[in-house]
C-alpha cells in the first residue's frame, strides 16, 4: 500500500478548470501524503508553474472549457520540450470524452484515469507509475538529451532481463534507433516484437522503419493494414498522410488527415498540416476553415503560432478575400512580439498587400521581413515565406538567394527541398528549372566543403578555417560544415598552438552539433584533437 | 440500453459522485464517500461499456503486467469491503500479457463486485498461462453461482429486468471475445468450486 513516504517528496501539479474538482483532487492528494502540490484551473497558470518549478506528476484534465484540451496541452508540453521524459502526465477524462482520449496518438500520456475515482485507486495507480518512473529515469535522462546512442545502449542493458517492461524498452529502442538513423537495426527491433505478438505501436514503427531504408510500398501496405485493423489508431493516419505527401500524393494525403480528424478533434500539428496541404492542393476554403475554428478555440492558448495565421492569410488571400488576410495578420502582429515571428508576419503581410495593389506597403513590410535577423537561426517555413514575398515583388535574385540559403541549412532534408522546388514553380519557374537552381545550391556547398577540406589537407590551415567557418556561421544546420569548421580548428591548435579565441569557436561549433545531433560521428574525431591540446 | 437509459444514468452517476463529493467534505463519513464513489464509477463503466456493446470502443491490446494489474484492482474494491480479505496470486503469471488494460478492468468490475458482495470472508484473485491463454479468476467462499446464471454463462443477455448478474456477465463475455489472435477470442467460463468462480480466457 501506499507509504507517505514516497509520495512526500514528489512535487504534484493539477489542472484542472472546475473548482470542485481541484479541491477534491487537493483533498485526496494531502491526504495520501502529498506535500508538494499546486493547483491551477488553466494552461497559461499551468506553463508559468512549469518553467518555475520541476514536477515528478502532472495531473491534467482533458476537457479545460472551450479552449485547448489536454491531449493538445500535452502535445505542445513535448514539442517544446517544456517537461522532461520523466515527468508522469495522467490524463483524467469523464466517460463521454474517453473514446476521444484514448486513441492511439504520437504523443500519449503515461496513463488515464476515469472520474470519478477515489483516493485508494488512484494512489494505486501512482504507486505503479512512479516505480516505473524510477526504473526508466537513466532512459529517461538520455532521451532527453537527444543522446539516442545512448538510449540504445541504456536498452541493450536493460531488455536481457525480459523483465515486465520488455515490451516498453522495445518500444523505445525502436524510436531511438531511428532516430540515430539506424533504420535497419529498427526494423529487426520490431520485428522481435511483432514475432511474440502483433502489436499495433510495433507495426507502425515497422513501417516508419521500413519508409526510412527506403522500402515505401511496403511501408505503406503495413499502415493500411493498420487503420484496417484499429480505425482509431491516430498515429497511423499521420504517418500514411506524411508518406502520400512525400509521393506528392497531396489529395490523397488530405483526405486520410481529414479522416483522423473526424475521430479526434486534433492536435495542433494535424491541424497545421492538414491546412498547409489543403492550401498547397487548391482547396483554400478547407484550409480557412480548419484553421479559423482551431484558432478560435485556441485564442488566448499558447499553443497557437504566428505561422498559423500566416496560413490562415495565405488561405483568404487564394480566395481573393484581401482585406480578410490584412485583419488576419495584423491581429497576429499584436499577439506575437517575439523577432522570429514578427519575420514570418511581416512577409505575409507583405504579399497581401501586394495582392490588393499596395506596392509601397508591401516594399516596407518586405523590408521589415529582411532587416536585421539573422537568416541561419530562423525555421525553414520562414526563409520560405520571405522568398516568397520577395518574389511577389519581383525580386528574384533576392529570393533565390533565400532559397538557396534554405537548401543548403537543411542538407538532408528531402521535405524542405521539396517545398523550395513548390515556392519556385509558383513564382514562375518550370519545374526543371527549379530543381536546377536546387541542386546547384547543393553542389555548391558541396563543393565548398571539398575545398575547405582540401586546404586543410595541404596544410592551409587558415584558408580552410576561413571558408569552413564563414560557412558554418551562414548555416548551422549544416551538420557537415559545423563538423569541418570545428574540425580544422582543433588541428589548427594541434599543430599551431592553442588560443582563446580558436578555442571557444571551435567549442561553440562542438556544441551546436551535439545539440543537433549528440551522435555524429565528427563529435568523436575533434574530442580527440582536443584531448591532444591537454597533453 | 438505449440512448435515452444511458442519458438517465448518466444523470446518476453525476449525482452519485456529488454525493461522494458532499460525504467527503465531511470528516465522518469517508466510507460511505467510497461507496457512493464506486457507485458512480459502476454506472461511468456501463456506460462505456454501452459504447462498446454499440460499436464505439476498440481494443488496443499491449503489453500489461498481470500482476501490476490485480493490484490496482484489489486497491479499488479493498477500499470499497475493508472487511473482506483480497489475496493475489500472480506468480504463476508471465511478465508480460497482452490484453487491453482500461477495457479488462471494466470487464472485470463486475465479477468482483459480485464476488464482494456474495463471499464470506476472502476473495483471490488469479492470473496464470493455460493452453496459451491468459487466465484471469477471480473466486470467492460464498454460495456459488445459482444453476441459472451457470447455465447461462454469460452467452445470452440476462432478462431485461436484470441490471445484475447476467447483464454484466454478458457485457464481460463481449468484451473478452474482442481479444482474438490468429482467429482464436477471447471468452469466459462460470463454476462452482468453494464459491463462485470467474475466468477470463484471454487469448
Amino acid at each position: 500500500m501506499a507509504t507517505i513516504s514516497t509520495f512526500s517528496d514528489k512535487w504534484v501539479l493539477v489542472i484542472d478548470d472546475m473548482e470542485g474538482m481541484r479541491s477534491q483532487l487537493r483533498m485526496s492528494l494531502s491526504s495520501s501524503g502529498f506535500a508538494k502540490l499546486h493547483l491551477v484551473s488553466n494552461i497559461k497558470e499551468a506553463i508559468e508553474r512549469i518553467a518555475a518549478n520541476k514536477y515528478d506528476v502532472i495531473l491534467c484534465d482533458y476537457s479545460l472549457g472551450d479552449s485547448t484540451d489536454g491531449q493538445q496541452f500535452l502535445e505542445y508540453l513535448r514539442t517544446n520540450d517544456l517537461i522532461t521524459r520523466n515527468t508522469i502526465f495522467v490524463m483524467i477524462t469523464a466517460e463521454q470524452a474517453y473514446e476521444k482520449v484514448v486513441v492511439a496518438s504520437e504523443c500519449a500520456p503515461d496513463d488515464y484515469l476515469l472520474k470519478p475515482f477515489t483516493a485508494a485507486q488512484f494512489n494505486a495507480r501512482l504507486e505503479k507509475l512512479l516505480e516505473k518512473q524510477a526504473y526508466f529515469a537513466p532512459l529517461d535522462r538520455a532521451t532527453d538529451k537527444k543522446n539516442w546512442a545512448r538510449v540504445v545502449a541504456e536498452c541493450d542493458l536493460m531488455i536481457p532481463s525480459k523483465d515486465k517492461y520488455f515490451f516498453e524498452l522495445h518500444k523505445i529502442k525502436g524510436s531511438a534507433l531511428l532516430r540515430n538513423n539506424q533504420p535497419q537495426q529498427a526494423v529487426e527491433c520490431y520485428r522481435a516484437i511483432l514475432a511474440l505478438r502483433p502489436i499495433g505501436w510495433a507495426k507502425l514503427g515497422l513501417a516508419r522503419s521500413l519508409a526510412a531504408t527506403g522500402e515505401h510500398s511496403e511501408s505503406e501496405k503495413i499502415t493500411r493494414e493498420i487503420l484496417a485493423e484499429s480505425p482509431q489508431f491516430l498515429a497511423a493516419y499521420d504517418f500514411l498522410a506524411k508518406q502520400l505527401e512525400r509521393n506528392g500524393e497531396k489529395n490523397a494525403a488530405l483526405d486520410v488527415l481529414q479522416k483522423a480528424r473526424q475521430i479526434s478533434p486534433g492536435t495542433m500539428s494535424r491541424i497545421r498540416e492538414t491546412s498547409a496541404l489543403a492550401v498547397d492542393s487548391g482547396q483554400p476554403e478547407l484550409a480557412e476553415s480548419i484553421m479559423r475554428q482551431a484558432l478560435q478555440k485556441h485564442k488566448h492558448s499558447p499553443v497557437r503560432q504566428a505561422n498559423d495565421y500566416a496560413v490562415l492569410s495565405k488561405a483568404l488571400l487564394n480566395q481573393g478575400k484581401t482585406s480578410e488576410a490584412l485583419s488576419t495578420v495584423q491581429e497576429a502582429q499584436k499577439s506575437f512580439q517575439d523577432a522570429k515571428s514578427l519575420v514570418m508576419l511581416a512577409a505575409s503581410e507583405s504579399v497581401v498587400h501586394r495582392a490588393a495593389g499596395n506596392s509601397a506597403q508591401a516594399e516596407i513590410a518586405l523590408s521589415k521581413a529582411m532587416s536585421g535577423t539573422d537568416l541561419g537561426s530562423l525555421p525553414a517555413a520562414t526563409v520560405l515565406a520571405v522568398a516568397e514575398a520577395c518574389f511577389a515583388l519581383g525580386k528574384d535574385a533576392e529570393a533565390t538567394k533565400l532559397l538557396q540559403h534554405a537548401v543548403q541549412n537543411h542538407e538532408d532534408d528531402h521535405q524542405i527541398s521539396q517545398r523550395v522546388h513548390a515556392v519556385l514553380v509558383a513564382s514562375g519557374k518550370d519545374a526543371n528549372e527549379a530543381s536546377a537552381i536546387i541542386s546547384a545550391s547543393q553542389q555548391e556547398i558541396i563543393l565548398l566543403n571539398n575545398n575547405g577540406v582540401r586546404k586543410a589537407q595541404a596544410g592551409e590551415l587558415a584558408e580552410a578555417i576561413d571558408m569552413l567557418s564563414t560557412a558554418a556561421d551562414r548555416l548551422p544546420n549544416n551538420l557537415q560544415i559545423t563538423g569541418n569548421a570545428a574540425l580544422v580548428l582543433a588541428l589548427d591548435m594541434v599543430k599551431n598552438g592553442k588560443t582563446a579565441d580558436k578555442l571557444a569557436r571551435c567549442m561553440n561549433y562542438r556544441e551546436t552539433l551535439i545539440k543537433k545531433s549528440p551522435n555524429y560521428p565528427k563529435i568523436e574525431q575533434i574530442d580527440n584533437l582536443l584531448k591532444q591540446l591537454k597533453s | 440500453m438505449n440512448d435515452l437509459y444511458a442519458a438517465i444514468v448518466h444523470d446518476v452517476k453525476n449525482q452519485l459522485a456529488e454525493l461522494s463529493l458532499q460525504l467527503g467534505k465531511r470528516g465522518d463519513a469517508q466510507h460511505e464517500m467510497s461507496i457512493a464513489m464506486n457507485a458512480a464509477r459502476r454506472l461511468t463503466e456501463m456506460l462505456l461499456i454501452h459504447k462498446q456493446d454499440a460499436d464505439l470502443i476498440r481494443v488496443n491490446v499491449d503489453s500489461v503486467n498481470a500482476a501490476d494489474f490485480l493490484t490496482i484492482l484489489v486497491a479499488e474494491y479493498q477500499e470499497l469491503y475493508p472487511g473482506l480479505r483480497f489475496e493475489i496470486d500472480a506468480a504463476r503469471a508471465p511478465d508480460f500479457a497482452f490484453f487491453d488494460d482500461a477495457l479488462v478492468r471494466l470487464a472485470l468490475a463486475n465479477a468482483l463486485h459480485n464476488a464482494c458482495r456474495f463471499t464470506r470472508t476472502h476473495i483471490s484473485l488469479s492470473a496464470y498461462e493455460q493452453d496459451q491463454q491468459l487466465v484471469i479468476e477471480i473466486a470467492d467462499d460464498g454460495e456459488g453461482y445459482p444453476e441459472h446464471i451457470l447455465a447461462n454463462s454469460g452467452n445470452i443477455p440476462a432478462a431485461a429486468s436484470g441490471v445484475g448478474t447476467g447483464l454484466g456477465l454478458y457485457l464481460a463475455n463481449r468484451i473478452a471475445k474482442l481479444h482474438q489472435l490468429e482467429g482464436r477470442h477471447g471468452h469466459i467460463s462460470l463454476s462452482n468450486a468453494n464459491g463462485a468462480v470467474f475466468r477470463m480466457f484471454l487469448p
